[in-house]
């Protein structure tokens, strides 16, 4: 379970570079997400450290190994696909022995490895089925398996769930988190779905048009968000971005903007000095807002009851905002409601390079 | 049931009837005329009279495989191999070429599909217009090479050759498509689960193209099987396919129907053989379950 080390990584397709110039470390044991909107090269970083892509520049280190010109099956790697890549003409049990059948492993060891696994990801009862005898999700179980029988050093998920309906996404997630709870190795998994990332991550690595945006723990990129975009990827509903002005009156800097003003707390007060005055993207998530009086008068265009909470959409001035409140009662649309938001609970974004202030 | 909204196939036109019984006629007619001709004693299909009614006997079949009966027909004379000699040149040159012509085309297929490397649709078109080319326009250079440059003429391996490049471009060709449908992840899959390139191809690629390579093989036995211009310029005495000897033994002195028609009707057996064997593995949804679709 060595580090994995990405070093000035580059790939060119043709004239078009995806991906310029990459850096990033994992620990060991680490479970990394790579998560971004389609395009954003997550997924072709990914498949540089399976080695089914070539490296055009840079290097891929697995401990001190520079493995990035090695064929995969010397990477000491397991994939996931995301859409399964069973073999089509092999029985459950013969898929998830290929590879060990593949080393030569002897066959008692083989079937043992094989009925573990299988027992641990309930597929015992399916072991001599074919793949198009199977369900969405005991393929995808069956993919997962294959890659645990290798007992490899790193294993790497490409979008595993994004087949799977939004009930068994959420059981195989969780299976997936207890699953790399209990063998801790290197985990490298790349997804759109922030929800997935947020929860399965010790790390995760926002990735726009082949650059890294901002690496860190969920909570991190949570809490402080690096740039405008890692903020509004992070986070459901998403955030509320408002434009504003820096004011300041009466020895209290405030967030000031179309129908709201909202008193930015002493401690940041030295630090956005500078910025006093100009125009800055406010950035409120919708769970900031807590309805109480005296605060900024909304009106509820459409109320979306959930249960527990209830997404309701509102306007501050002439700007579209997402409330996330806790109800027991639905809140009907068409009613005039107060919130407040405090003030260490918003994000402020420089309008130009969308870094956080 | 007596109403008419079921019965909509009552009302066809009797002219329909007509040409199909008109088709299956012409198509069955030869065949029948053959077997009946097959089983007739030469005096019966020389005879004027006796068309309808006859012995039927086997002693046709009896002279063409004398070589391999374990008794000796009370009616021969002297055994004459020749029949007997050109069943297995056919089968031999025919399986052979076969069994060639598939190991050179799945891989050359593969390489095509995967591969890329310059030229790549250029040969890829041209391993089909070669197909265009008629065995004729290939009779006098191809004699013209083996006998004079290769000294190949008038042996089996020669015949073999010339099968082998004449069925390549087509079985290149109808493999191409079935490879293209083997999804890339499960080679890629492979690749991860520790597998080189000839395992990829061998374990994961041909099991999933079988169907592509049954059909390609009917093609390519069949057309082996049956050639006759070029076989009949390449081989000599030794190693005459059926349809040459078929020919061969049609002289100005002694024509044999009865021996001919029987071997005609031996020589249809192989392949019809070969077709339902190779049929079964025809199979649609061989990658079903292997990705998302």
């Amino acid at each position: 379970m060595p580090e994995i080390r990405l070093q000035n990584l580059r790939k060119d397709y043709g004239a078009v570079t995806v991906i310029e110039n990459l850096n990033l470390e994992m620990a060991e044991g680490e479970f990394t997400v790579l998560v971004g909107p389609s395009g954003c090269g997550k997924s072709t970083t990914l498949r540089m450290i399976a080695g089914l892509e070539s490296v055009t520049g840079g290097e891929i280190l697995i401990g001190d190994r520079d493995v990035s010109r090695l064929e995969p099956k010397e990477r000491d790697l397991a994939m996931v696909f995301q859409d399964y890549a069973l073999y089509p003409h092999m029985n459950v049990a013969k898929n998830m022995s290929f590879a060990l059948r593949l080393a030569r492993m002897n066959k008692a060891d083989i079937e043992k490895r094989v009925k573990d696994v299988a027992a641990t990801l309930d597929l015992t009862a399916y072991l001599d089925r074919k793949p198009a005898e199977l369900s969405g999700g005991q393929r995808q179980r069956v993919a997962m398996g294959r890659a645990l029988v290798r007992d490899a050093g790193t294993f790497l998920f490409d979008e595993p769930l994004s087949n799977l309906d939004a009930k068994l996404r959420g059981q195989m997630r969780a299976e997936l988190a207890l699953m790399s709870q209990r063998i801790k190795k290197n985990m490298i998994y790349v997804t759109h779905d922030q929800v997935e990332a947020m929860t399965l991550g010790d790390k995760i690595v926002v990735m726009k048009f082949g650059e890294i945006m901002q690496a860190g723990t969920p909570e991190e990129l949570y809490r402080s968000p690096a740039n405008k975009f890692v903020a509004g990827f992070i986070g459901s509903p998403t955030m509320n971005f408002l434009d504003a002005e820096l004011r300041e009156e009466g020895g209290v800097l405030s967030a000031t903007g179309d129908g709201f003003s909202i008193p930015l707390p002493e401690a940041r007060k030295a630090q956005l000095q500078a910025h006093r005055d100009r125009q800055v993207h406010l950035g409120i998530r919708p769970s900031s807002f807590s309805e109480g009086s005296g605060g900024i008068a909304m009106p509820i265009i459409l109320s979306e009851y959930i249960g527990a909470q209830s997404v309701l959409i509102s306007e501050i001035g002439r700007q579209r905002v997402a409330i996330e409140v806790n109800t027991v009662v639905p809140i009907k649309s068409g009613e005039t409601r107060e919130f407040t938001v405090q003030g260490d609970e918003v994000h402020l974004f420089d309008p130009k390079t969308e870094a956080a202030l | 049931m007596s109403g008419p909204s079921n019965k909509t196939y009552d009302k066809q036109n009797p002219a329909f009837y007509a040409l199909l019984v008109a088709l299956v006629l012409m198509a069955v007619g030869p065949i029948y005329l053959m077997l009946v001709t097959s089983l007739k004693l030469n005096v019966d299909i020389m005879s004027d009279t006796s068309r309808l009614f006859f012995m039927p006997t086997l002693r046709n079949y009896e002279t063409a495989l004398c070589d391999f009966l374990w008794y000796e027909p009370e009616h021969i004379r002297r055994c004459d191999p020749t029949f007997g000699r050109a069943l297995t040149n056919s089968l031999i040159i025919g399986l052979i070429s076969t069994a060639i012509t598939l190991v050179i085309g799945t891989m050359a297929a593969y390489a095509l599909v995967r591969f890329r490397f310059m030229g790549r649709d250029v040969v890829s078109i041209w391993t089909l217009m070669m197909r265009m080319v008629p065995p004729a326009v290939l009779l006098v250079p191809v004699f013209g090479i083996w006998t004079f440059q290769f000294g190949i003429d008038g042996s089996r391996g020669g015949i073999i050759l010339v099968y082998v490049a004449l069925n390549l471009p087509f079985v290149i060709w109808i493999l191409q498509s079935f490879i293209v449908q083997v999804p890339i992840q499960l080679e890629e899959a492979a690749r991860m689960d520790g597998a080189g390139p000839f395992q990829v191809f061998f374990l994961v690629v041909l099991p999933l193209i079988k169907p592509g390579i049954a059909a390609a093989s009917i093609f390519t036995f069949r057309v082996a099987w049956n050639e006759f211009l070029l076989a009949n310029a390449l081989s000599d005495r030794n190693s005459r396919t059926v349809p040459v000897t078929i020919v061969n033994s049609l002289t100005e002195f002694d024509i044999d129907w009865g021996v001919i028609m029987a071997t005609g009707m031996l020589l249809a057996i192989p392949p019809i053989i070969f077709t339902f064997v190779a049929s079964r593995q025809i199979i649609t949804g061989m990658t079903a379950g292997a990705v998302k679709g």
